[in-house]
């Protein structure tokens, strides 16, 4: 259960980093906010990344999908570099609490990144709202992000992220503002989607249960400075439904990754 | 229909009733003490010089061009230097201080000089209203384009999003509401701009009506251009509100309420 466990075993690993560290210079000092990450992701996989506030989570997110350099380390995705993945339009981003444009309808919000990317402009009003409609929002259309509630907005945010079907999804702590009714619902959903489209998902989070219950890996993290501390194999059967969180393996799990987290805070 | 009759009277009720009860002890208070026109005119006698002011809608079209040039050039302007420095460290750090350092120099300074440069004509005027409104608008047009949503900003960049897109889908529309702030300021900055320029050696405009009405004492006649400077503001300040408000739609909860 060392970091270097996550390396060894792939083969052709979808993401692929190798000594990645991150340092931000703040007002003369260096702040590392990422030291030392090796970790390979299998195509088609799903990897929850969990730990407390400043761990580098979202650093992470944003070294694999180029929006920033690593300050030193190595990652890849595919065997290329993470630019080239982001020139082929590779990401599709996932924020907490949606981050919909408030002047664009939810159909025109799950537009946006089709005007950008080079999608066939008489198609994308049909793929709008095909996907509004796999995502039981065909009557929200028309509808403002304001007029919406919390869960409509992330299912908006799903759908626009999917627009223009990128293989590699990178969700930031999607699901955290939600109650737990519309955040479970929102789970099955995510995980109905993922096997249906078999998509790669690096999935940030610090609830230890919606880890557990999502995730095929679960990365966990240690802040000041933010490090990959353990790597956990989710011993559970991949059909998952909300009966799972009752049984036994289930808890079992959780504790096993409450335990990884808690061991890292002795250190 | 009814209640929203009363919903109008209950909001422009009180200030017309106040504006009426101002008037009405300002007509008694001059007839009653007699108080000699040129220190204070009767409104019913303003009224009547407003009536027989020769050129008026003239001097007025005159005020309204140059203030209205002047805010449309420092309005493109100054957009697009916001753009620049929204988007650039060197410009933000290079032109933004000055910007606010020449918000610092009282503008009737500087008219003297822009006589020697530019004569007395409209253009100087222009240029005043240009550059007194240049403040309020790069300022709050630069803090609207920098306000956007920065995961939104990530989202663009992750998918190869081109500079103008950035800037045509995501910072301008979210800036809109900062853009009609600050030209709802620079609205009446500009009639300031184009009366201020008057002031010195004009033969034409609202702002030589004021210098002549005052300097001949001819008070009604200054109450008068007062009136018509008071009522163009106004209006420029609540269209500027109006569209503002418009930019807001969806932008804010306060679209539920309606």
């Amino acid at each position: 259960m060392t970091p270097e466990r996550a390396v060894a075993g792939a083969t052709a690993p979808c993401v692929s980093l190798r000594a990645v560290s991150v340092t931000f210079e703040a007002r003369g000092r260096s702040v590392p906010a990422l030291q030392d990450a090796s970790l390979d992701v299998a195509e088609g996989e799903f990897v929850a990344l969990l730990g407390p506030t400043g761990c580098g989570k979202s650093t992470l997110l944003r070294i694999v999908s180029d929006l920033q350099r690593p300050s030193s380390g190595t990652v890849q995705v595919r065997g290329a570099s993470t630019a080239e993945a982001r020139r082929r339009n590779d990401f599709g981003f996932v924020f907490q609490e949606a981050a919909l444009l408030p002047w664009r309808t939810a159909l025109a919000n799950v537009r946006l990144p089709l005007e950008v990317v080079d999608y066939p402009a008489d198609q994308r009003e049909a793929r709008c709202t095909q996907l509004l409609d796999d995502m039981g929002l065909s009557r929200f259309g028309h509808a403002y992000p304001s007029e919406l509630s919390g869960g409509m907005k992330q299912r908006v945010s799903i759908a626009r992220a999917l627009s223009w079907n990128p293989s590699i999804l990178l969700m930031d702590e999607p699901f955290s503002a939600l109650d737990e009714i519309t955040k479970n619902q929102l789970q099955d959903e995510l995980l109905r989607i993922w096997q249906r489209e078999k998509k790669t998902i690096l999935f940030v989070t610090h609830n230890i249960s919606e880890a557990v219950y999502l995730a095929d890996r679960i990365v966990v993290m240690s802040a000041h400075p933010g490090r990959i501390r353990h790597v956990l194999e989710v011993a559970l059967p991949r059909e998952r439904g909300p009966e799972i969180r009752d049984t036994l393996a289930f808890i079992e799990q959780v504790r096993a990754a409450r335990l990884a987290l808690q061991d890292q805070t002795s250190h | 229909m009814t209640s929203v009759g009363r919903h109008q009277l209950e909001r422009y009720g009180p200030p017309l009733l106040i504006l009426f009860a101002i008037v009405a002890v300002w007509e008694v208070t001059v007839r009653l003490l007699e108080v000699p026109p040129w220190l204070l005119p009767a409104p019913s006698k303003i009224a009547q010089r407003f009536g027989r002011t020769q050129d008026l809608a003239y001097h007025t079209g005159l005020t309204l061009l140059e203030a209205g040039l002047g805010f449309a050039i420092s309005a493109v302007l100054g957009v697009a230097l916001s753009a620049g420095i929204a988007n650039s460290r060197f410009l933000e750090r290079g032109v933004l201080p000055y910007v606010i350092v020449s918000n610092a120099v009282p503008i009737i300074a500087i008219v003297p000089l822009l006589n020697i440069w530019l004569g007395f004509g409209i253009t100087t005027k222009i240029v005043i209203a240009a550059i007194i409104t240049f403040f309020p608008i790069v300022t709050n047009t630069t803090r609207g384009l920098k306000a956007a949503d920065p995961r939104i900003l990530d989202l663009m960049h992750s998918i190869n999003a081109t500079a103008s897109q950035v800037f045509f889908k995501v910072q301008l529309p979210s800036a809109l509401p900062f853009v009609f702030a600050g030209f709802r300021i620079a609205a009446s900055l500009s009639l300031v701009g184009a009366v201020v320029g008057e002031f010195y050696g004009a033969d034409r405009g609202l702002g030589y009506l004021v210098i002549t009405a005052a300097t001949q004492l001819r008070t009604d006649l200054l109450f008068v251009a007062i009136i018509v400077l008071a009522t163009i503001g106004i209006l420029a300040f609540w269209l500027f509100g109006l569209l503002e408000r418009r930019a807001m739609h969806g932008q804010g909860e306060t679209e539920r309420e309606r």
